[in-house]
């Protein structure tokens, strides 16, 4: 299967218009003000963000979305992950898919209806994440489901690894599930939200290494730095490309669940390697609170698991066709 | 981002398919010296006959003028068909012909294109010297003009195939009172030319593939210049750059391929603590599983640098992400399968997993070492300023 992997003009277009929308309204530095955590910023915009399309980007025109695919919302998951959005945005899109009524899909669309993520620790225990005024919630326990608050009630506060997403621990009955089609779109825009922090994070360690100056000139000059960069480059650049790949492919006939795990893996790796690169490069700056290299370390631990294990997503790929 | 296909493209495809499968040489490929040579230039003339060499070159040189999507699906189903590598038909259809094609006049292209696409002469490079690696700019090899001729003297090493070629890429000194980068010229060289002595150099695989080339007063036209006396920096730039963008597809399938190889190893080799299979044991099993992904992800790259490569006429740095990522994936392939062969994986013979480990370093060094390519991205694409003695 040939594959094109650069942009269409719509696409460059819609990229364009949701950076733009998420500089503007949901740039990074917010989360610098506890104001702004636990989607308090996200909950402001939730309106534009609906009426740029966000939450109906992939779903058919005939049942009220865009009509558009999963490369479109890889796109905007990506874009999601540059800027720190909450992972609530990431349900808020994958909720359309997943509901069956008209009525509730309808309004998932239009924002009225709200969504966050609940993540199975294990049979009995789940974690939800910026779960203010959900009224129903996506549970990833294997497969990804739609499910009511009262599934989930009672949940007591977390502190967790990342300080601007707020956690709950509840519990209730989150048995694993089979892997549906609808769980491997949840871990393709994750994924592509992982590629965003390993992108962001190279930027940001690039600039940086531009402007600070040692020993009489910026410290990129130095090939100890510089190359640092460019496995930086490299590592986001293959995540991506596979996750891009994945999201064109996707429903295609290919074996998704091995395609996405490929890319939920690399993502990941990617996200992670290039946040702590990050913060290495920043030096003594790169581990103060002060600087925003934390925030984009601890978001990626926090999206690296939701649906998702290393030896699960291994033994996926090692099972799966990979054309 | 789309899939791209149409009934003339899936057409053109079974067509490759059912061609390679009736075609593909059965006997064994000779693994060096004149009978791999021999074998290499027959199996390019059997491709032109039947009509499929140069599928992307232009028609009046022997090409059939289509577009780099054939050129995709062509490389696709022909490493797929585990049809043999170009081995010494490689400079010419990966390097010389593409650069003949965009930098040469129509004199060379008349004269040179059509003996390449029928498998009667075939090529080598000569850039590196052994005072020029890395640092390809500061190369010495000198060419002085006489009348209608250059003179050459000086030496080239690490050529590939050197005794087994006939016409040679060669980057000679010019103008050596020009900035480094300007006085150097691409030109054409006749291998049976008077004055070239050439050695054979034994790799560590075992392998005699590369050679040291001596130039004692060689003499070579002034017509064999290609793009203009002094613009060979230029010229040999979009020379690398083919070979760092879509000259690694039939590498990456071959990637892939081994590395599903090792998969099925792993399902049959008993497990080294003699309970199951290797695979059973998770340390084996998440090793090869993130081989697969970085295979995988390395066509995925592949694949957004020829997507790229639709775009524009001659490739970007970028290409040296590719090249990178398949260097080190390749040399970490081929050391988890030693490591995971155990006392096995020492033998040589079979699939011969030690020579292929050999074989293996040459991808993070040849071309441009892994060190050179972090250099271009960080410089060229990323935009860090250059190094304290960087010229």
């Amino acid at each position: 299967m040939i594959v094109d992997l650069t942009l269409s003009e719509e696409q460059q277009l819609i990229d364009a218009s949701v950076r733009k929308l998420l500089a503007d309204r949901l740039p990074v530095e917010r989360l610098r003000e506890p104001a702004n955590h636990a989607a308090a910023a996200e909950h402001e915009a939730w309106s534009a963000l609906a009426e740029l399309g966000l939450f109906g980007l992939g779903i058919p025109e005939a049942r009220g979305g865009l009509g558009l695919g999963a490369p479109e919302e890889a796109l905007v998951a990506r874009a999601l992950g540059l800027n720190l959005v909450s992972p609530a945005v990431v349900a808020q899109m994958l909720a359309p898919h997943l509901a069956e009524d008209d009525g509730l899909r309808a309004a998932f669309i239009a924002g009225e209806a709200r969504t966050a993520f609940a993540n199975a620790i294990d049979a009995e225990n789940a974690h939800l994440l910026d779960h203010g005024g959900a009224q129903q919630l996506v549970l990833l326990s294997g497969g990804a489901a739609l499910i009511p608050r009262s599934a989930a009630a009672d949940p007591s506060p977390v502190e967790g690894i990342d300080e601007t997403v707020s956690l709950a621990r509840v519990a209730g009955a989150f048995a694993a599930v089979p892997r549906n089609a609808e769980a491997d779109r949840a871990s393709l825009l994750l994924a592509a939200y992982l590629t965003g922090i390993a992108q962001a994070t190279c930027d940001m360690a690039v600039a940086y290494a531009g402007t600070r100056e040692q020993f009489g000139q910026p410290i990129g000059a130095f090939q100890a730095i510089k190359h640092q960069c460019a496995d930086m480059a490299v590592c986001a650049a293959a995540a991506e490309a596979q996750v891009f790949h994945a999201a064109i492919t996707f429903g295609h006939g290919v074996d998704d669940a091995a395609e996405v795990s490929a890319a939920r893996l690399l993502a990941g790796d990617a996200a992670l390697a290039n946040a702590r690169a990050n913060i290495q490069i920043h030096g003594g700056m790169g581990f103060t609170a002060e600087c925003d290299a934390h925030l984009f370390l601890k978001r990626a631990h926090l999206i690296a698991v939701l649906g998702s294990s290393r030896r699960a997503e291994q033994t996926r790929l090692l099972n799966g066709t990979i054309i | 981002m789309r899939i791209i296909t149409s009934p003339e493209l899936e057409m053109f495809r079974d067509q490759c398919r059912s061609w390679l499968k009736d075609n593909v040489p059965r006997e064994k490929r000779p693994p060096e010296g004149e009978a791999m040579r021999a074998f290499d230039l027959a199996w390019q003339k059997r491709q032109y006959d039947g009509g499929w060499a140069g599928v992307s070159w232009p028609p009046e040189y022997g090409g059939r003028g289509l577009s780099v999507l054939e050129q995709l699906i062509w490389h696709e189903e022909y490493a797929r068909a585990g049809a043999p590598p170009s081995g010494a038909m490689f400079v010419a259809l990966s390097h010389a012909g593409p650069t003949l094609i965009v930098s040469g006049n129509e004199a060379q292209k008349a004269r040179h294109l059509p003996p390449i696409l029928k498998g009667e002469e075939n090529w080598c490079q000569g850039f590196s010297e052994p005072g020029a690696g890395s640092d390809l700019a500061s190369l010495k090899c000198r060419a002085t003009i006489d009348g209608d001729y250059l003179v050459v003297n000086g030496t080239k090493i690490w050529t590939s195939y050197g005794h087994l070629a006939d016409w040679q890429e060669l980057l000679v000194r010019t103008d050596p009172d020009l900035p480094r980068h300007k006085g150097i010229s691409w030109v054409i060289c006749d291998m049976k030319a008077p004055g070239i002595d050439i050695r054979p150099i034994r790799a560590m695989s075992g392998l005699t593939h590369f050679t040291q080339v001596f130039y004692d007063d060689v003499r070579i036209p002034l017509a064999n210049v290609v793009g203009g006396l002094n613009n060979g920096w230029r010229v040999a730039m979009t020379t690398l750059g083919f070979e760092r963008g879509t000259g690694t597809i039939a590498h990456q399938i071959e990637l892939s391929a081994t590395v599903d190889k090792l998969i099925a190893v792993a399902c049959e080799l008993p497990a080294a603590s003699g309970d199951g299979r290797a695979i059973d044991d998770q340390a084996v099993a998440a090793d090869l599983a993130m081989l697969r992904a970085e295979v995988t992800a390395l066509r995925s790259l592949t694949a957004a640098s020829v997507s790229r490569g639709m775009r524009e006429a001659v490739p970007g740095p970028e290409g040296n992400i590719v090249a990178l990522y398949f260097g080190e994936l390749s040399r970490r392939v081929h050391a988890t399968a030693l490591d995971l062969l155990g006392p096995r994986g020492i033998e040589r013979g079979g699939h011969d997993w030690p020579l292929h480990y050999l074989e293996a370093f040459k991808w993070a060094i040849g071309g441009g070492t892994s060190e050179i390519r972090r250099n271009a991205i960080g410089e060229r694409l990323l935009g860090l300023p250059k190094g304290p003695n960087a010229r």
